[in-house]
């Protein structure tokens, strides 16, 4: 096809833009060509988005506006309307990567799927759903953020959005398993894998075993409480599902799938999804429809699973354990498109002394920022964190110290919301509280005197932190020191290279993108230098597609990976996972 | 009554209103075959009070519900205005009816000054609205061509009504002619502009509905 204007240089449309406009014909059920119908420029919706009130002056952001960059290729394309008076109605095409790569800033860069604007629209045009349409139309084309790239083929390859490898995973849990029997001074704890005819299978999000560990050993001491008969599985475990966020019902429907299937082996008669707005969904609600499965077993939240074991006397809290000030978020994804808003609140007051509503809540929340995948974009890092001043305010108005919510997307959203406008409050999910408020029967035991002697978790370590960002080497360093380390400081890779040479340190954290010699190189250099064999590196950035920059080398992959922003815990608990492993495998010949 | 008038108020009408059934028709079956609606698999989430016929029903009636979303709450200026602009609509639609088949109705002077306070009100809010439009930017970068053509005509055709409504020809039948003629071209312009959106409104709203009828999302529960 030409383009009819002679004026302009690009004659003929490209192979990309032909196939958008081909497929979209494909994806559009009644439901989508409704909703790109159904607008009238009304502008109601315009106030609804946090990112137009973060932004004021600048319509780019207005929700009708960017529907308009989806719907005129409809209306060119598959309204007749459109197709005889296109300028009339506004009605256009795209003709080349270029307008494709704008249509990309528009709907992965300016919208978080919230469907806030659904909920304040009229005519019910539904905006998200035609969003994710667009975005899965640029995605089958391999138009999309470099993260979106990354996570994707993580998830597709791997069978989980972070490419946690299947040992890591065993690990973790097994790792878990024994904080807990530690914790619970109980050798019978167990974190059970593959256990066939279970009232309950457990699932989670993969942020658990990379940053969050400790809420699998939280929910695997509910379990253990309530006596539940309950497993986890060694593969098909995580809930998450990007196809949500990328538009890519194949990916959603076979990510979906190998849930369900492994549910189905393991003859588990239900599910049990951890906290996560979106993995609740993706499971939940959207993968049957995706992967046209009709599941034989049940799914619930375990934000049902918890209250129903305080409600039936299966467990029992003491809500004085929680007694600084908290609130709660609501995700999106649980309450403007699955309905989940009450329950949580039901479980706060059970094992919070102090909770304090926030403002809008329930359906009508703001985004925490971070949703529809936008944690890893962080081309679009900037803009997220200036529309973030909306949830910042909401958060600063409550007095709370502590913010509940029910999903990792939330959690890292509004963790870097709070770090970057200095709110000082913390982000926890209702499973830490509720294992937090868990009134346990002490076991009978002879009380031994013996003295006790704080042990820090990192002491007798050396550290190396390699950043060029003052604040963070800062921030970093703090940790490790307040955990018994020796911390070493670099801020470029020559200087960390220099100094692992010299100081032959037991880990080192590796920013991605810092000035001067390539990353890449000095990574694997390090890797090469037999004098280094023993150094464990953590890669720590905010720019996942930089991964490629030491994934494409054939040398040994870092021992751990963190995204930034990172917590105290999270950090904390990933280099003493790898400092623990490392010993453990030095360990191993001499103990066989 | 000249004979153009008569043929304004009777034949004219009936051919632009058969010709706006005819497209409508069309659209909507184009609408129903081209587009298949999306199944749900996915079992009930939600409170259980929530399900798809309640939802539906509480999404068709949201117009009617200006505290049940935000947005008109807080814009509760320009939800008065959408609410007077449309009843003006509604009184101009039903006067084209009044004049030629039941002009005695309008002898009545109450029944004529309604007609003329709900017209009057729309025009100023068409006014309102034209004003809107122009001078916000948000408005301006989401507007197109139809969106001012349909708004500055149907603010025009206030007006006209607002003169029509008394039904009088002692001072010419220039007013009721530009009234009928407007009528009618909106008749065959309305099918293909954005103004047909009442058609999709039904549509929109029953599948939202049914949807978050379905998820426990509606009817919604307010922030408390």
């Amino acid at each position: 096809m030409e383009r009819d204007n002679s004026m302009s240089k690009v004659t003929t449309r490209s192979l990309k833009a032909e196939q958008v406009i081909d497929r979209m014909g494909q994806k559009l059920n009644r439901q989508m060509a409704g909703s790109l119908l159904a607008c009238v420029h009304c502008g109601m919706c315009t106030e609804s988005c946090h990112y137009v009130l973060a932004n004021p002056g600048d319509p780019t952001y207005a929700p009708a506006y960017k529907g308009d960059q989806i719907r005129k290729l409809f209306k060119r394309h598959y309204d007749w309307t459109g197709r005889v008076f296109p300028k009339w109605v506004k009605a256009d095409t795209v003709w080349s990567d270029e307008e494709l790569e704008e249509l990309k800033d528009t709907v992965f860069g300016k919208c978080t799927n919230c469907r806030r604007c659904t909920l304040n629209c009229p005519m019910g045009v539904d905006l998200a759903t035609f969003n994710r349409m667009a975005r899965g139309l640029l995605v089958s084309v391999g138009i999309m953020p470099e993260g979106v790239a990354v996570v994707s083929k993580d998830q597709w390859e791997i069978g989980n959005q972070m490419g946690v490898l299947k040992e890591d995973y065993l690990d973790t849990l097994e790792w878990m398993e024994e904080e807990l029997q530690d914790e619970l001074d109980d050798p019978d704890v167990a974190i059970p894998i593959d256990q066939t005819d279970c009232d309950v299978v457990y699932s989670i999000n993969p942020r658990e075993v990379k940053y969050d560990p400790r809420s699998i050993a939280d929910a695997a001491k509910i379990f253990h409480v309530a006596g539940e008969k309950w497993t986890m599985a060694s593969e098909g475990w995580d809930m998450t599902n990007f196809g949500l966020f990328s538009g890519d019902d194949a990916l959603g429907g076979s990510v979906a799938q190998r849930l369900y299937e492994k549910v189905v082996e393991l003859r588990g008669k239900e599910l049990v999804i951890s906290e996560c707005g979106h993995g609740f969904r993706s499971t939940r609600c959207e993968g049957p429809n995706w992967a046209k499965y009709d599941v034989p077993f049940v799914m619930e939240s375990s934000v049902f699973t918890m209250l129903r074991y305080i409600k039936e006397g299966r467990i029992k809290v003491d809500k004085s354990k929680n007694s600084t000030p908290v609130t709660y978020h609501d995700s999106c994804n649980m309450a403007r498109s699955c309905g989940l808003y009450e329950e949580p609140r039901e479980l706060l007051e059970l094992v919070c002394s102090d909770f304090r509503e926030m403002y809008p809540n329930r359906t009508e929340n703001y985004c925490c920022t971070g949703g529809g995948g936008a944690m890893s974009m962080s081309e679009y890092t900037p803009r997220r964190l200036k529309s973030g001043i909306i949830k910042a305010n909401q958060l600063k108005e409550t007095g709370a110290e502590i913010v509940v919510t029910s999903c990792h997307n939330c959690v890292d959203g509004l963790t870097d919301v709070i770090r970057h406008y200095e709110l000082g409050m913390e982000v926890t999910q209702l499973v830490n509280l509720v294992a937090n408020a868990l009134v346990i029967e002490p076991k009978v035991a002879i009380p031994v005197e013996e003295e006790v002697v704080e042990v820090l978790a990192l002491a007798g370590r050396t550290l190396l932190v390699a950043d060029d960002e003052p604040d963070q080497v800062e921030f970093l360093a703090t940790v490790f020191e307040d955990n018994g380390a020796r911390v070493l400081r670099a801020s470029n890779a020559d200087e960390a290279l220099e100094l692992a040479r010299v100081e032959k340190p037991d880990l080192l954290t590796l920013d991605l993108a810092m000035p001067g010699r390539d990353v890449g190189e000095v990574y694997e250099i390090l890797r090469e230098d037999p004098d280094l064999e023993g150094l464990k590196i953590c890669v720590i950035t905010g720019r996942p597609e930089l991964r490629k920059l030491i994934y494409d080398r054939h040398v040994r992959r870092p021992e751990g990976y963190l995204d930034k922003p990172v917590t105290e815990d999270s950090l904390v608990l990933a280099v003493r996972r790898i400092l623990e492993v490392a010993h453990e495998e030095a360990a191993a010949p001499s103990d066989a | 009554m000249s004979e153009f008038l008569h043929f304004s108020e009777h034949t004219l009408q009936e051919v632009a209103l058969g010709f706006m059934g005819l497209v409508y028709t069309t659209r909507i079956v184009w609408f129903l075959r081209r587009f298949k609606a999306g199944s749900e698999r996915q079992a009930a989430t939600g409170p259980a009070s929530t399900t798809p016929k309640k939802g539906i029903l509480y999404s068709w009636a949201n117009v009617a519900m200006p505290w049940a979303m935000e947005s008109t709450r807080r814009q509760y200026l320009i939800y008065t205005q959408f609410v007077v602009f449309h009843l003006g609509v509604t009184a101009a639609i039903v006067l084209s009816f009044i004049i030629p088949y039941g002009p005695s109705l309008l002898e009545s002077q109450t029944f004529v000054l309604i007609f003329q306070i709900i017209i009057g009100a729309a025009f100023l809010v068409g006014v309102i609205r034209i004003i809107r439009r122009v001078s916000n930017p948000y408005m301006r970068a989401i507007s197109s061509p139809d969106d001012y053509f349909s708004l500055v005509l149907l603010t025009t055709w206030f007006f006209f009504a607002l003169l029509a409504v008394p039904n009088q020809t002692s001072g010419g039948e220039w007013h009721l002619l530009t009234y009928f003629i407007l009528t009618a071209f909106f008749l065959v312009y309305v099918p293909f502009s954005k103004i047909s959106h009442y058609l999709y409104y039904p549509f929109t709203r029953y599948y939202l509905g049914k949807t978050w009828g379905h998820r426990g999302v509606y009817p919604a529960q307010r922030a408390s």
